[in-house]
């Protein structure tokens, strides 16, 4: 049994803490109550925030290939690196104000980062060997990316506060809004199906093309500012080129040209008759299941947090008394995905750099 | 029956598949604690495997969860 005390006992923060949750709690039961949450359609692509292009890189191709737009989810990329670049200030001053005075052992949010890369690199150390400098970063970088963007899906605002524009031809479902204060406005009614091209005499706010029918409220369409990057097939798909694009780089680096004999192996082939055949189409699947890695890196990121995200929403509209749970539950998943996706990343790139004949 | 329907009916039908990663993460659940049983000091290496096989069993589950959602929201 431990019968030391510590220096400073952490009653105080402790207590804070619990005092926190609970208010957090009243909070939410209190908010349920005035604003009882809507249902928001769900949109696979990341909705434009603007509808011209920001710049227009190939003029000949279609809209959608060669313009560059403004969309939510990138709102929230740029947001998630400017609290890397805060966090990786100030975590490099604490730790080189900690050498200069010769503390080793750091404590709060500094001494939490300084843990989890030691045990990332720790874990570099043990699968790469001698290549763990170079795989590092790679595992780290997209490790506190995707953790930084998972994670902002649980901050109040994201995918809720956005912006309201009377529907279009292409708008599927529009909402009716009350004003609440200036010019904030709150959704009023769950999403209302639009019919473009129909008239329906009498109907639960249905509305033709205009947006409007008689007796009933203009329909708005609602954007919002703030999306979670990883919902976004762009951004988890140039991630997984990134990382397996990497990987050639790094095992071209360390088997030089020697690199193509892992799936080009003729070598087999000529050596040993009969099971020299099955190790050059082992060879020649190992390319398909390089491609294959894209797919699986982007859609693992993207199903998961994009169901995540769904769920999230369902529950809000159903029941929100019970959202701490499912918020528990979205951590650990984003947590879990990010560390996957950065070590899968680095298992890849080490074992690019063994050699054939290693196996 | 009309294309609506079909489409809902087709995504319920697309995750039946995950049946098969809740089996797997279970076989390799059971093997990692028996494994942590057997030599309690491994394991953290252990458990670090472990997470890398779930991710690969589940990522098939979410395969299906893909096809769902293309079905739903896509087509």
């Amino acid at each position: 049994m431990d019968t030391t005390t510590p220096h400073d006992t952490p009653q105080k923060s402790g207590n804070a803490g619990c005092f926190t949750m609970l208010g957090i709690f009243v909070l939410l039961v209190i908010g349920a109550i005035v604003l009882w949450p809507k249902k928001i359609p769900v949109h696979l692509p990341a909705t434009k925030l603007m509808d011209e292009p920001l710049f227009v890189l190939f003029p000949n191709l279609p809209p959608d290939l060669g313009a560059v737009y403004l969309t939510n989810t990138f709102v929230a990329t740029v947001i998630a690196y400017v609290l890397i670049l805060i966090g990786a200030f100030v975590v490099g001053r604490r730790v080189r104000q900690a050498l200069a005075n010769e503390e080793y052992v750091l404590g709060g949010f500094s001494g939490a980062m300084v843990m989890l890369l030691e045990g990332i690199y720790n874990m570099t150390e043990a699968t790469a060997g001698k290549w763990a400098r170079t795989i590092f970063p790679y595992f780290a970088t997209i490790m506190m990316l995707v953790l930084v963007v998972n994670w902002m899906e649980l901050l109040p605002g994201v995918e809720t506060i956005g912006l309201l524009t009377p529907v279009t031809e292409e708008v599927h479902y529009g909402y009716e809004i009350e004003p609440l204060a200036g010019g904030v406005y709150a959704l009023a009614s769950d999403p209302i199906k639009i019919h473009h091209g129909e008239e329906k005499a009498g109907g639960h706010g249905e509305a033709n093309a205009h947006g409007t029918d008689e007796g009933q409220h203009a329909l708005y369409d609602f954007r919002p500012l703030v999306r979670v990057s990883s919902t976004d097939l762009n951004f988890t798909l140039a991630l997984a080129l990134v990382s397996v694009v990497m990987t050639q780089v790094i095992g071209f680096r360390a088997l030089g040209l020697g690199y193509l004999t892992k799936f080009f192996n003729f070598k087999a082939l000529f050596t040993k008759p009969g099971m020299g055949l099955l190790d050059f189409v082992v060879g020649l699947l190992e390319l398909i299941s390089e491609f294959s890695k894209i797919l699986s890196f982007s859609f693992r990121l993207f199903g998961n947090i994009f169901a995540g995200s769904v769920l999230l929403f369902v529950m809000g509209a159903l029941a929100p008394f019970i959202l701490p749970g499912f918020y528990g539950l979205e951590l650990f998943v984003g947590l879990i995905q990010a560390f996957v996706f950065g070590m899968l990343t680095m298992v890849f790139m080490a074992q690019a750099t063994h050699s054939h004949s290693d196996h | 029956m009309e294309v609506a329907a079909a489409k809902l009916i087709g995504a319920g039908l697309a995750m039946i598949g995950a049946i098969g990663a809740g089996l797997g993460i279970g076989v390799l659940a059971g093997g990692a604690v028996q494994g942590i049983a057997r030599n309690p000091d491994a394991a953290g290496q252990i458990q670090t495997n472990m997470i890398l096989g779930i991710a690969f069993a589940e990522a098939v589950a979410i395969y299906c969860l893909v096809v769902a959602l293309l079905l739903i929201f896509a087509v």
